[in-house]
């Protein structure tokens, strides 16, 4: 009996997995439907046929490890024919958020980061932490004269707040990571996996980056755009905020911009140049600011249209897309309250606007958002591995 | 104009099911009505080449059945007819018939001469759609009634007129009207069966764009005979001889998306249709792809009996793509292969689904008198005296489709006595 196999079902992740959204998984009856009308299935280990027997039968460890519920972009065709109804895109969906959750470091974390029923800490906590900050300081009042954000929540104070939590956020990623690839490196394809793995990790990100995968999509095709305006208005953002932080502690240029700042001009040296400056930063960041707004709404649409088959978004979803939405929302808001000088709502706006980007921050490794690395990592892994 | 009386039973289709139920309740001494809707009795039945699990023709059976029908004053058939309303209840049913024209008369010998003038062709339903008739036709070569028919809706008229003038017998009539009768009858048995799944459906199975994907139903005729091929298993795109067959089973059934219900009978006919191929060309290989081979009972042995040939293989994984090689016309097929493990891209002469089978009143307007479940099959015990045999009721094979119309023959008898 040396080489027996035994499976232990745990039944506790079975009803887990249920509540998270999958609840039709016990009606698959294992015809493969799924693993051929799946563009995106490989050829060697195609899925999801097997990864909803495994769930079916709670083989957590399995799953955690397993590389094929990373290469799948819910794209739904697999639910689109599936003969029994049994959504295996909606299933290996909750199955990501577990992985997640399994993963996270350190774990209390990854609870409040990604189960919605933790909500009220998730948003608690930033509030919490601005408001007794602001009070510390003095800050806790609308301030009088035109809108002026620094004013209300100096940067000399966001910026304290945000850096260390996007380090401390960035650590436990790290380790988060590290787990995820340990669990996922072992046998049968640990032997496989020991190239180099820099070219494999250029390759997933330009796939990543031109959605060459998203693409071969082919029940939910909208989708792709709505993907595209959301990842490429993150970068936009991520740009122009690093050029702000450049501004002022390089160039030492400091909100609110003034393009006859005679620092600034110095630099320059004319004032076309700082205004061409000023306006391609700004334009960046509007476009980005409405790219992802965009690319939110369409989000939500394509959600809640019919698409000829039935496909339920897990609330791990919705409330990352509600959250992104918010946050394009209120930073759109804010900037047009700012500009017509409404100081009793853009301050409150601005603060709304300052907790999401702090969620965004503080639960990277433990929301949605997390699966740019968690997919990274397991498409990064699949073809070092050859499992792709 | 009133015919039959309470003391009768009224059988809705004359299939296999439909003439069990006839003949049975009329040697047992009641007055039958079989009424019919295509210009033929034997329905699905006449149209296959071999019965599983014995292997022998089904038209022996039918023969059987007919020859008792003519044998029994009680037996009245109509063929091109329908149904058009039920009203009264138990042991007093009031039925509207109506009998559509045949343009052919009771003096056809069917010596074809009709045929041969005939200028216009239409397409062979019999042999689903592989081939041709001229519009006035014979259903098939052992139809019951052996009488032509013609297709109105292709036939050009009085201005051809040639059927007519080349008939020795005054037997073509293209003036004959459709006509309704009321019929009294104490009980009636719904024996409406089935139709082939529509395969074009299941867009992912290329059927109607991958032109070597047939049905099963097709292989029926394509094996058979008096079949479009005369019996060489020729596949349709270039004419080739099939030497191998992937079968593709579940092809709508036990799909939400298509037939929920399981049609229970294609894995055995697969297995059945892989000895067609098998027994006609030496080398030849078929596979068959299944979600789970559901042979419940004594079939069990017909599955080892076919599988223990080593050139029908059996794989376990549904095939849900098929595309066509456009230089040859082969259509491969992708499936995982789960008990193997990875996935197959396989190329094969000739693929063969296996529809399942759709309840013929799917679908259709039907009566009041008749309730339908949501997958198109009768619901049991809605009206008393209205009783439902065969496919109509229940996804059954031959054999328990004739077990269950002797027992509805028995059903209908019960509502005539309960009346009296």
């Amino acid at each position: 009996m040396a080489d027996e196999t035994v499976f232990t079902p745990d039944v506790e992740f079975v009803r887990s997995l249920k509540e998270a959204g999958a609840e039709t998984m016990k009606k698959c009856y294992q015809c493969a439907t799924c693993s051929v009308v799946c563009e995106l299935s490989t050829e060697k280990s195609p899925f999801p046929r097997r990864e909803m027997l495994m769930a079916q039968w709670g083989l957590k460890e399995e799953l955690v490890k397993d590389p094929n519920i990373w290469l799948c972009h819910n794209c739904n065709d697999c639910t689109k024919y599936c003969p029994r109804g049994a959504r295996p895109g909606d299933v290996l969906g909750v199955l990501r958020q577990t992985v997640i959750m399994e993963n996270a470091f350190p774990k209390f974390m990854g609870r409040i980061g990604s189960d919605h029923n933790y909500l009220v800490f998730a948003f608690g906590l930033p509030i919490m932490l601005f408001l007794v900050i602001l009070g510390a300081f003095g800050h806790l009042h609308i301030p009088d004269g035109p809108v002026v954000f620094d004013h209300f929540f100096p940067v000399h104070l966001i910026d304290p707040i945000f850096i260390s939590a996007a380090i401390i956020s960035l650590l436990f990623f790290t380790v988060s990571i590290k787990n995820f690839w340990d669990g996922m490196n072992v046998n049968p394809y640990r032997l496989m996996a020991n190239g180099r793995v820099i070219p494999y990790l250029y390759e997933t990100l330009k796939e990543m980056i031109l959605h060459t995968k998203f693409d071969k999509c082919g029940a939910n095709k909208d989708r792709t755009l709505a993907h595209r305006l959301v990842v490429f208005g993150f970068i936009g953002l991520f740009i122009t905020t690093n050029v702000a932080v450049f501004n002022m502690y390089v160039l030492g240029w400091h909100t609110p911009y003034h393009i006859d700042d005679p620092h600034i001009l110095k630099l320059f040296g004319s004032e076309a140049l700082v205004g061409l400056y000023y306006a391609g930063f700004k334009l960046v960041g509007n476009l980005s600011a409405l790219a992802l707004l965009a690319g939110a709404i369409i989000i939500f649409t394509n959600r809640t249209k019919p698409k000829g088959f039935v496909s339920v978004s897990s609330p791990f979803d919705w409330v990352f897309a509600i959250v992104i939405l918010l946050l394009a929302i209120t930073g759109i808001l804010a900037e047009f309250l700012r500009v017509v000088d409404i100081a009793a709502l853009a301050y409150p706006v601005y603060f709304l606007h300052l907790v999401f980007v702090f969620f965004i921050i503080a639960y990277l490794p433990y929301s949605k958002l997390a699966h740019i690395v968690y997919r990274t990592t397991a498409i990064t892994y699949a073809k070092l591995a050859k499992v792709e | 104009m009133s015919e039959g009386k309470s003391g009768s039973i009224l059988v809705v289709g004359g299939g296999i099911s439909g003439l069990t139920t006839a003949v049975e309740a009329a040697e047992a001494g009641y007055e039958t009505i079989i009424v019919e809707k295509n210009p033929y009795l034997g329905g699905r039945v006449a149209q296959l080449y071999k019965y599983f699990p014995k292997l022998c023709p089904p038209y022996c059976g039918l023969e059987i059945n007919f020859r008792r029908i003519k044998q029994n004053p009680k037996i009245s058939y109509y063929t091109l007819s329908e149904i058009e309303g039920i009203s009264g209840s138990e042991g007093n049913f009031n039925v509207k018939i109506r009998i559509n024209p045949r343009y052919v008369n009771q003096k056809c010998t069917s010596c074809g001469e009709c045929a041969k003038v005939c200028p216009v062709e239409r397409s062979n339903e019999f042999n689903y759609g592989m081939d041709k008739t001229k519009a006035i036709y014979l259903p098939h070569e052992m139809s019951f009634p052996m009488k032509y028919v013609l297709d109105k809706k292709v036939c050009t008229g009085d201005s051809c007129n040639k059927c007519v003038e080349v008939c020795k017998y005054n037997a073509i009539d293209l003036s004959m009207e459709s006509k309704t009768i009321d019929m009294t009858v104490g009980s009636i048995v719904y024996a409406t069966g089935w139709k082939p799944y529509d395969a074009t459906k299941m867009d992912n199975l290329g059927f109607g764009k991958v032109k070597n994907v047939i049905t099963n139903v097709m292989m029926e005729r394509l094996a058979a005979p008096s079949g479009p091929t005369k019996g060489e298993i020729k596949r349709p795109s270039d004419g080739k001889l099939v030497k191998t067959v992937a079968f593709v089973q579940c092809a709508g059934s036990r799909d939400e998306n298509h037939l929920a219900h399981c049609s229970a009978i294609c894995c055995m006919a697969s297995l059945k249709q892989a000895t067609y191929l098998r027994e006609r060309v030496p080398d030849s290989k078929a596979v068959m792809y299944y979600i789970d081979l559901r042979t419940p009972g004594k079939y069990e042995d017909f599955l080892n009996k076919i599988s223990a040939d080593e050139n029908v293989k059996t794989v376990k994984g549904k095939v849900a793509k098929i595309v066509e090689d456009e230089t040859t016309g082969d259509p491969i097929i992708t499936v995982e292969d789960i008990l193997g493990g990875g996935k197959l891209n396989e190329r094969f002469d000739m693929v063969v689904l296996a529809t399942g089978m759709e309840p013929s009143l799917k679908g259709q307007a039907v009566l009041s008198a008749v309730a339908l479940q949501d997958n198109g099959f009768m619901e049991e015990g809605q009206l008393s005296g209205i009783y439902s045999t065969g496919v109509a009721k229940r996804p059954y094979d031959v054999t328990t489709s004739t077990q269950d119309a002797t027992a509805q023959a028995l059903k209908g008898i019960q509502s005539i006595l309960r009346r009296q």
